[in-house]
């Protein structure tokens, strides 16, 4: 396993993980858990534990040797595996070594401008990934990160440097207990320093009420991107479709309302930004 | 196929039919009651395989009168202006406008309606004096086509240069929304500016034109072209005679191995077709004196040596199926590795046919016929088992960078034009820049041509040709609707279930 990326899924063709048409590859594996998370089967690895291969109706999922093994042609993406793992995990990932995934991506090349890893949080996987970015650069396809900015940039100088863009969110900017599973965490210190090295195409933030304070978080990475003005900072609302609803009900009295994501966007504004974008 | 006088009556009596399309009806119909093999000489052979369906002539005629497509150079126009309707050279944007509608009126192809309008933007470029009226005229002229010219098959040119006429044309053709003129954006990527292709995907997703053509490769195999009818390349100044084509799905179900199907059946019908082809031309240049009495060629709009003729091809997908299965392969056309070798096996033996063959009055193509991938036609039973073209058959589809790649490998087949569309959702209109990226790989890997829409606009491509699904509509309850490509479009929309073709959803 140590050589292989995990991978939840590759969408070929993806207009929504950075700039053009690319393939995003959304790997297995987050250091958080977000209360709002929309994709809580790519947070943990398989623990091989069995109980999803009965809640295949379709006979795709198996347990051979004791480990999962998925059978990608029976699958009908109806998700019940999905929802019945109690480890936040999907028996559906799989696992490639960098010159399969290579091989792959040249495939879509003529179509795409590069490919964007995300996740999961795709730092975990860093050597495999600067492997991959070694391979990928030389074909004239540029290299983009999505991440929640929690990593130490002592450990990520390697894969900061061979990185062309990172997609940062902004969790939080007051203790990440709450909204995000997992306590002190902070990454404004790492965004400022990517803005530095000119490493960030565009910053957002999911906003929820109580959970996080949106106008703080706001305003100070409003203040850091004052200096980079051609970064684009995307304020979302918090919304629950595709939920589960133990999640609905946690954050269900919390969601802003349209006017509240508006002001926040005035807000960003009103500081000097000019790329705010937003999603209602 | 031969027409008799019971067609006379039905097409009298046709309560879908506008009084338009009866008079044009009525004319068709006369074409064909006369026998082939009498005026034209086609041979018993040639007559079974028009019988057996394995050769269609798209009801073309036998007493041909004009070539099928014509493509004046209206440059002319705007130089001379016309001697026989007594125009003067235009001097202002409403002379030109109108000096082009008048013409328009009196270009002939096989519908009777024009199937080349010109390379709007440059013609009209140059008269612009003020943007704001400009626009209007514009919008007006483009209006003014689509209620006359009530034939999708009419097609206008622009680019590749960025013009501000061209982004006049493309912000009407939002604003109004009407299915005629069919527009083909000409795409070079070393001229095109980022901008202005952004502005025509963005048009083109929204009321599902401009289609792309790859001009580089266009300028290189017919050299100086324009695109008509639905996506053909022809010679400027000059145009096709005739475009009979080939249900390789019917032809191949007639046979039991590949190997029967190149070298016998295929073959035979080729030559049939190819020596049909020959008749055809010979009879409109020699007997008919098109060229004598239009004033077209006698003003230097069009030019005899400027025409070419094209040999069709549809069903491609049905042929390989039919042959898999007698491999006993259970694999279908489109994400078979096999049924693309198929494939090639069948284009090559055609190409070398066509290419190996010499036709009549084609020297601006080298004397030889072009091969078309022809966008299909509801014409006979045999057609709903027949796919245009090459492709795939709507709900066989694979994911789109699959379906890219697989369509893309079997354009190279034919110079006279052959294409593919695919639909996308409503995410891509905010990120045009991402159909961009697909438009220019396309090109990369040699597509000809490209047809986008988004999957929910009212506006939708049936094949090569643009319908209202709503007028679509109206035709299964016979209620009569203004343009004949609609109803061609209903027929083909029946078939091929082309409504339903798969939208590329993000992630598909
Ligand atoms: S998503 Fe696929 S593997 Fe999971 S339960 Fe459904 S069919 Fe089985
Ligand atoms: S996917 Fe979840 S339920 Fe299935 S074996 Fe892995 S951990 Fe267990």
């Amino acid at each position: 396993m140590e050589n292989k990326l995990i991978i939840n899924q590759i969408i070929p063709f993806s207009n929504v993980d950075g700039s053009g048409n690319r393939c995003a590859i959304f790997l297995q594996g987050c250091n958080i858990s977000c209360i709002y998370c929309h994709n809580p089967e790519t947070i943990n690895y398989c623990n091989d534990c069995g109980n999803c291969v009965n809640a295949c109706k379709y006979d795709a999922i198996h347990l051979v040797k004791s480990r999962i093994q998925y059978d990608k042609k029976l699958c009908t993406s109806c998700n019940a595996c999905i929802s019945i793992c109690p480890y936040n995990s999907s028996p559906k990932a799989i696992l490639y070594n960098v010159a399969e995934l290579t091989e792959l991506i040249k495939q879509y090349k003529p179509f795409i401008r590069g490919i964007t890893i995300s996740g999961g949080e795709p730092t975990l996987q860093k050597h495999l990934i600067i492997d991959l970015f070694n391979r990928i650069k030389p074909l004239g396809l540029t290299c983009t990160i999505d991440t929640n900015g929690f990593f130490d940039i002592n450990e990520m100088e390697d894969l900061i440097n061979i990185t062309d863009k990172f997609l940062f969110d902004v969790k939080t900017v007051d203790d990440s207990f709450k909204l995000c599973g997992v306590a002190n965490l902070s990454s404004l210190a790492t965004l400022e320093y990517l803005l530095k090295k000119n490493k960030i195409e565009e910053v957002r933030t999911v906003v929820l009420n109580s959970y996080m304070d949106g106008k703080k978080t706001v305003e100070k990475v409003a203040q850091l991107l004052l200096n980079h003005l051609e970064v684009t900072y995307k304020i979302i609302k918090v919304h629950t479709l595709g939920l589960s609803k133990q999640r609905q009900n946690k954050i269900n009295d919390f969601i802003p309302s349209d006017e509240e994501i508006l002001e926040l966007v005035q807000i960003a504004k009103d500081l000097g930004l000019k790329k705010v974008e937003y999603v209602l | 196929m031969k027409s008799t006088i019971q067609d006379i009556i039905q097409v009298a009596e046709s309560k879908s039919l506008t009084y338009q399309q009866k008079l044009f009806n009525m004319a068709n119909v006369a074409e064909r009651l006369i026998d082939p093999r009498e005026l034209l000489g086609y041979s018993d052979e040639e007559m079974q395989y028009l019988d057996n369906s394995m050769i269609c002539d798209l009801n073309e005629g036998y007493a041909l009168y004009r070539p099928r497509y014509i493509v004046p150079d209206y440059k002319v126009f705007i130089e001379n202006g016309c001697r026989f309707l007594n125009i003067d050279p235009p001097q202002s944007l409403d002379e030109l406008l109108d000096g082009l509608l008048i013409l328009y009126r009196h270009v002939p192809s096989i519908t009777s309606f024009p199937v080349y309008i010109g390379d709007l933007d440059k013609l009209i470029n140059p008269f612009i004096q003020g943007e704001n009226k400009a626009y209007i005229k514009i919008k007006r002229f483009l209006n003014h086509i689509d209620k006359t010219i009530v034939d999708s098959f009419c097609h206008a040119n622009i680019g590749p240069e960025k013009t501000l006429a061209g982004e006049l044309i493309l912000k009407a053709i939002i604003e109004l929304e009407n299915p005629t003129p069919n527009i083909t954006f000409k795409y070079n990527k070393n001229v095109v500016e980022q901008e202005f292709l952004l502005k025509s995907i963005d048009a083109c997703l929204r009321v599902a034109k401009p289609s792309f053509s790859n001009d580089v490769l266009y300028n290189n195999d017919v050299g100086e072209h324009a695109i008509v009818s639905c996506y053909n390349a022809l010679p400027l100044g000059g145009g096709a005679y005739t475009l009979p084509r080939l249900r390789l799905g019917t032809i191949a179900r007639a046979t039991s191995s590949i190997h029967e199907l190149l070298s016998d059946l295929l073959p035979h019908v080729s030559r049939a077709m190819l020596s049909m082809m020959d008749k055809r031309v010979s009879y409109i240049v020699e007997k008919s004196n098109f060229f004598e009495t239009s004033f077209l060629a006698e003003e230097g709009f069009i030019k005899k040596e400027n025409f070419t003729a094209m040999f069709g091809i549809v069903g491609l997908a049905d042929a390989v199926n039919h042959l898999l299965k007698l491999e006993g392969i259970h694999e279908n056309f489109g994400t078979s590795k096999r049924g693309d070798e198929i494939g090639h096996q069948i284009l090559i033996k055609l190409e070398s046919i066509v290419k190996n063959y010499q036709g009549v009055y084609v020297e601006r193509t080298n004397n030889h016929y072009l091969l078309h991938g022809q966008v299909g036609a509801s014409l006979h039973d045999e057609d709903n088992y027949n796919t245009p073209a090459h492709r795939i058959p709507v709900g066989d589809e694979p994911i789109l960078p699959t379906h890219l790649i697989q369509a893309g490998q079997f354009h190279k087949y034919f110079p006279s034009g052959t294409g593919d569309l695919f639909a996308f959702d409503q995410t891509y209109l905010n990120h045009l820049d991402a159909v961009a990226d697909i438009i220019k790989g396309a090109f990369d890997i040699q597509f000809r041509y490209i047809s986008t829409y988004l999957q929910n606009s009212d506006l939708i491509r049936v094949t090569g040709y643009l319908v209202k699904r709503s007028e679509v509509a109206k035709v299964e309850s016979e209620d009569v609707v203004l343009r004949d490509t609609d109803i061609f479009a209903h027929g083909t929309n029946k078939n091929a279930h082309l409504f339903n073709r798969k939208t590329r959803k993000d992630g598909e």
